[in-house]
């Protein structure tokens, strides 16, 4: 008999079990699309010959050598190398990075502020909080229904396209100069805290927003004075999130031919295969501490 | 009788985040030599550049702007789906990569499965193992998946494997993490509960907690890919065969209609992959928004 209920119970569970048809569509859809990845990407390993192949990989190990320590033998030969290379330009290149991913991540916040409440599902509508305040018009009435949706789909399009590939697009409208990149790091990282933030203020219980409302204010001073505040601290984590990823793709970004490692990556690239790698070190090592030292962080403020 | 909240007495003492904010960036583009004149194109040829560039918008290119053109190419929205299809495919190629790589790494580098009562030498162990895989996920994700592309295509020469490689190392650190740390917060009831009725922490952890976790695993692992087809196409720079590579050759030849073409192909396909997610996330019921 228990044996039984058992076997009827694992039965009604399995009968119980979810099953989404557009679940099980996508999960198809993504095991045949990685199958076809794999197996229609010819050749795999590329059109050199595996010979070639080889050469190309002991000329580049040999290369990722420091050169003064090829020619003697001698790796405590490498430390004044190394030292050479950044006091010469990488450390002036390192600084012009994080300033550039500093302003960057700051504009995209300032320019989402404004922004957030006009996305914002309980505030974006002719009744906020579901708290109906009188009579409106049709054209009124549909304009706040299309607001939120269209300002979150900017926030969508504002991050859908690369950082990298702005930053190549405005290069040649504005010239060489500094801006595109911050203008490049601001529009990418305005779309994605549009969405991070959006997300927090929609998550944050909003009592006392609902009573501010009620006591008279607008929706601006309901945002600035209640919802704002209170959402800063886990506004500040995000942000300082997309900082450490905007250093990062801020290195990169130099590859267009900016002054920051990424171009002296890029023009070490061929030649000086031990100058590359110490760039590439000296940017990754800086993004591990800060990674390292804000996990360290977090872990005590927990 | 309280004070009316006013903008100013609310906001408070979080004032200073934004004064020293707004110092910050003040001193940044003083550095770099930020000024509003810069945001403005130099000059007449900029200037007619700049024009011509966005009224292309408006006209993305359905057929060649190059007259050099053979009649018998095939036309340029095949071309640019044939974009768009690599730019998938190597996506799909690194994921398929990065996730296994990622579980694996996330397991070594989260706490959930370590047998509780446990002997000193073998905590020294499980945490060594710990540090270990978690170091070794920042290292992977501190370098740039276009940088790692370097390194490989210099390495190992052009090839859809360096690529999907290239892609998947940073993928893998980053997925890594986020599951592991999404391994750790899942609530550990059952896992008690299975503990208690005598089964191992191995089979705790695969039956108690690991299914739990996984709709949250299955729609972060979701939005990685959506950030894998941005980067995908960025490897077009670096002479992969993607779109970016397709924008940025018309680019150079300043036939913007082109560009236009396969930037809103490329912006179409993000905002439908997009869209899929978000239906997934949906019917998964995760809240889990992803830390992008």
């Amino acid at each position: 008999m228990a044996a039984h209920s058992r076997a009827s119970r694992v039965a009604e569970l399995e009968r119980l079990r979810s099953r989404d048809w557009f679940l099980r569509i996508s999960a198809f859809v993504v095991g045949g699309a990685i199958f076809w990845a794999w197996f229609t990407s010819h050749p795999l390993l590329g059109r050199l010959s595996a010979s070639r192949r080889w050469a190309n990989l002991q000329r580049f190990s040999e290369g990722l050598i420091p050169s003064p320590v090829r020619k003697s033998g001698d790796w405590s030969d490498a430390l004044p190398w190394a030292w050479d290379l950044f006091t010469d330009e990488g450390f002036v290149a390192l600084v012009t990075t994080i300033g550039i991913a500093t302003a960057a991540i700051i504009l995209a916040g300032a320019l989402v502020l404004p922004f957030l409440p006009l996305a914002s599902r309980r505030l974006s509508r002719i009744d906020p909080f579901g708290l109906r305040s009188g009579k409106a018009s049709k054209p009124v009435e549909f304009g706040w229904r299309i607001l939120g949706p269209l300002v979150r789909f900017v926030f969508v399009l504002s991050r859908s396209v690369p950082e990298y590939l702005i930053a190549f697009l405005l290069l040649s409208l504005l010239g060489l100069q500094v801006w595109p990149l911050v203008l490049a790091l601001a529009i990418h990282n305005f779309g994605i805290l549009g969405r991070l933030w959006g997300e927090v203020i929609e998550n944050t219980d909003d009592d006392s927003a609902a009573d501010l409302y009620v006591a008279g204010q607008g929706r601006a001073s309901v945002y600035a004075t209640s919802i704002l505040p209170r959402s800063l601290n886990r506004f500040l984590i995000y942000f300082f999130y997309r900082w450490e990823t905007c250093v990062k793709d801020a290195t990169v970004l130099g590859m267009l031919g900016l002054l920051t490692l990424g171009k002296l990556i890029m023009l070490s690239k061929g030649f000086f295969w031990d100058r590359m790698l110490f760039y590439v070190l000296l940017g990754s090592s800086f993004i591990l501490v800060m990674d390292l030292s804000s996990t360290w962080l977090r872990k005590r403020l927990r | 009788m309280p004070e009316p909240a006013t903008a100013y007495s609310s906001i408070g003492s979080k004032r200073w985040v934004f004064v020293g904010f707004t110092l910050i960036f003040l001193v940044c583009a003083w550095k770099l030599g930020l000024t509003p004149k810069g945001l403005i194109p130099a000059d007449a040829n900029h200037w007619e550049r700049t024009g011509r560039f966005f009224a292309a918008a408006l006209h993305p290119a359905l057929d060649y702007e190059d007259a050099n053109v053979p009649d018998d190419a095939e036309p340029i929205l095949v071309k640019g789906m044939r974009g768009i299809l690599l730019t998938l495919k190597f996506a799909f190629g690194a994921m398929s990569l990065a996730v296994p790589a990622a579980l694996i790494l996330g397991f070594f580098g989260s706490s959930a499965w370590w047998p509780e009562p446990c002997g000193r030498g073998t905590k020294t162990i499980l945490r060594t193992v710990f540090m270990a895989s978690r170091f070794l996920m920042s290292f992977l994700r501190s370098i740039h998946e276009l940088i790692w592309a370097l390194l490989f295509l210099s390495a190992m020469g052009v090839s859809p494997l360096a690529g999907m490689v290239a892609l998947a190392l940073p993928f893998s650190g980053t997925l890594g993490k986020v599951f592991s740390e999404l391994i750790d917060e899942e609530a550990r009831d059952a896992a008690e509960a299975l503990k208690a009725i005598g089964h191992g922490p191995l089979q705790t952890f695969l039956v108690g907690i690991f299914p739990r976790a996984l709709p949250n695993l299955i729609t972060y692992s979701f939005y990685r890919f959506e950030c894998a087809l941005r980067s995908s196409a960025v490897l077009g720079f670096v002479g992969i065969e993607t779109i970016g590579l397709y924008i940025q050759l018309s680019h150079e030849e300043f036939y913007y209609r082109e560009v236009w073409t396969y930037l809103y192909l490329l912006i179409a396909m993000i905002v439908v992959v997009d869209l899929w997610g978000a239906t997934i996330r949906r019917r998964l019921q995760t809240t889990e928004g992803g830390c992008v």
